[in-house]
């Protein structure tokens, strides 16, 4: 090729280069992505086929592995329905919160959404790292912030703006880019209730026999656990940490929940992991710091579900919605 | 060089670190084959071509690592093309220095080639990504964490990258004939280079 011969036209590349690393992001948001999905089609095929070969070289961390395909069906199911479950208490007690403030009040919108296969054809393993390329899109319904799930209920990530006809991003949950989560800890509570304050709970025990059984009463149908608010910032490799008031009752195996309102309703309750580990903060020994794994590895699934919106069901967020 | 060889060998190389590679993965760390094919180019080719296969091989990586910027409501993944361009020509700058005082049949020379240029490279995509990160990016195009982290990270995943190169290394080199090289081997005798028409 002459083209290669020619210093002068290698520089002006080069320096057409430094440009283009020079501009911000909005002066090739209209025509890179097109390029980029120019580039990346001749590469999916093979891609397809070599993602089939690594899930034989090294199957993927999807739950419940091994187990016949209907007693896996089954058991995703129940923990579907467990997610639902959780939301619908979610949502339960946002509401009660809500019932004196009528005037911002608005009906839960919990049935629109659907769920849509997807398949990880491409994991970002070079900078930025961690992004899940899958092979559905706009056309598919998919959306810039959709939740994205496997076994049922358990949330891996979100999808990131900027998708295309047949692929989308996924940011994973440990992604720091994911920003701050809200979320609860479910906590055991065998001994009575407790809250995140450490204290309402016990002036109700203090009420009377009664009121106290009818509470336990709630509390074992509820599977004895009451909630702690918590913040968690995502830290990578699985995990995400969280501060906590230091009355709360959390210990390593209680499980985490999100409920962020930021989030898709769809996504609130969803599994985001266990608490690994808890301790004092030596900054502030008032408040303890936990660790959150998630259970599942993001960078390792196969096959994911999207919880794509319904169209005409307006499911939007309550919150601003940018990243926090 | 022969391009016609390069750019499938590229696209095949870039599909295996997309979807293969992964499968290697060692406590977050992916090996990657783009920077052996990067050296092994740049240890052979001429400076041109070796300096023209980098910025490809830049265009193609920076197609298949979106950034994140803001959105309406969650962030939005946009494709940045400049930052993998310059990151590889200068990790292929790297190795064109180095390549005269090196033995270049060695596999474990490729190897070795092949963690300086991923090294170099990363270095500079830090450095780029920082500097954008100062006033375009409201994230820095490494993903979270500090650059000296990204950095320490990128050396592990060189150092791993390197070692899995060995064995492709030797397949690289017993294709040589192929690729056409203007300085590979005995065929670097001026008169078999004449009229090859190869860069």
């Amino acid at each position: 090729m002459p083209f290669v011969s020619s210093r002068r036209i290698l520089v002006i590349a080069l320096a057409g280069a430094a440009l283009l690393s020079a501009l911000p992001q909005s002066f090739q948001t209209p025509w890179s992505g097109t390029l980029a999905t120019v580039l990346w089609a001749p590469l999916v095929p093979g891609a397809s086929v070599l993602a089939w070969a690594r899930d034989r070289v090294r199957a993927p961390a999807e739950p419940y592995q091994g187990l016949p395909e209907e007693l896996r069906a089954a058991r995703e199911s129940r923990d579907q329905l467990q997610g639902e479950l959780d939301a619908a208490q979610l949502r339960v007690g946002q509401l009660e919160g809500q019932l004196g403030e009528l005037s911002g009040y608005r009906p839960a919108d919990r049935a629109g959404w659907q769920p849509r296969l997807a398949s990880v054809i491409e994991r970002g393993a070079g900078r930025p790292a961690g992004l899940l390329g899958i092979d559905i899109g706009i056309a598919q319904g998919v959306g810039e912030g959709d939740p994205v799930v496997v076994g049922g209920n358990q949330i891996i990530g979100m999808v990131a703006a900027g998708g295309t006809e047949n692929r989308s991003w996924v940011i994973p949950l440990d992604d720091r880019r994911c920003g701050r989560i809200d979320a609860i800890v479910l906590t055991e509570a065998p001994d009575g209730p407790s809250d995140a304050s450490g204290g309402a709970g016990a002036k109700k025990a203090d009420k009377g026999g009664r009121a106290d059984k009818s509470d336990r009463g709630d509390k074992a149908r509820n599977g004895a656990r009451a909630t702690v608010l918590v913040q968690l910032v995502p830290q990578g490799n699985r995990t995400l940490v969280g501060e906590l008031e230091s009355p709360a009752d959390v210990k390593p195996g209680d499980t985490v929940l999100l409920s962020d309102a930021t989030w898709r309703p769809a996504a609130q309750g969803m599994r985001i992991g266990v608490v690994e580990s808890e301790g004092t903060l030596d900054a502030n020994p008032l408040r303890r710091r936990i660790t959150v794994r998630m259970e599942s590895d993001p960078l390792r699934q196969s096959r994911v579900v999207v919880k794509v919106r319904v169209s005409g069901q307006g499911q939007g967020t309550r919150g601003t919605g940018a990243a926090k | 060089m022969r391009w016609w060889v390069f750019i499938p060998v590229l696209a095949l190389v870039l599909t295996m670190d997309a979807a293969f590679m992964p499968a290697f993965a060692i406590g977050g760390h992916v090996p990657q084959l783009w920077p052996l094919l990067l050296a092994f180019v740049a240890l052979y080719a001429s400076r041109g071509a070796a300096l023209w296969a980098a910025m490809i091989v830049g265009v193609w990586l920076d197609a298949m690592h979106p950034a994140l910027g803001l959105g309406a409501e969650s962030p939005r993944a946009v494709t940045v093309f400049g930052p993998h361009v310059l990151a590889c020509a200068a990790g292929a700058w790297c190795v064109l220095e180095t390549r005269t005082w090196l033995y270049r049949r060695n596999v474990l020379t490729v190897a070795f080639s092949a963690f300086n240029c991923a090294l170099l490279a990363s270095l500079a995509f830090i450095a780029i990504a920082g500097i954008r990160a100062a006033y375009a990016d409201s994230s820095p195009l490494w993903g979270g964490g500090s650059g000296g982290a990204a950095l320490g990270s990128d050396l592990v995943d060189a150092l791993y990258s390197a070692v899995i190169a060995i064995l492709p290394a030797w397949g690289l080199q017993s294709t040589l004939t192929v690729w056409g090289f203007a300085t590979a081997g005995p065929r670097f005798a001026g008169g078999s280079r004449m009229n090859r028409g190869n860069d």
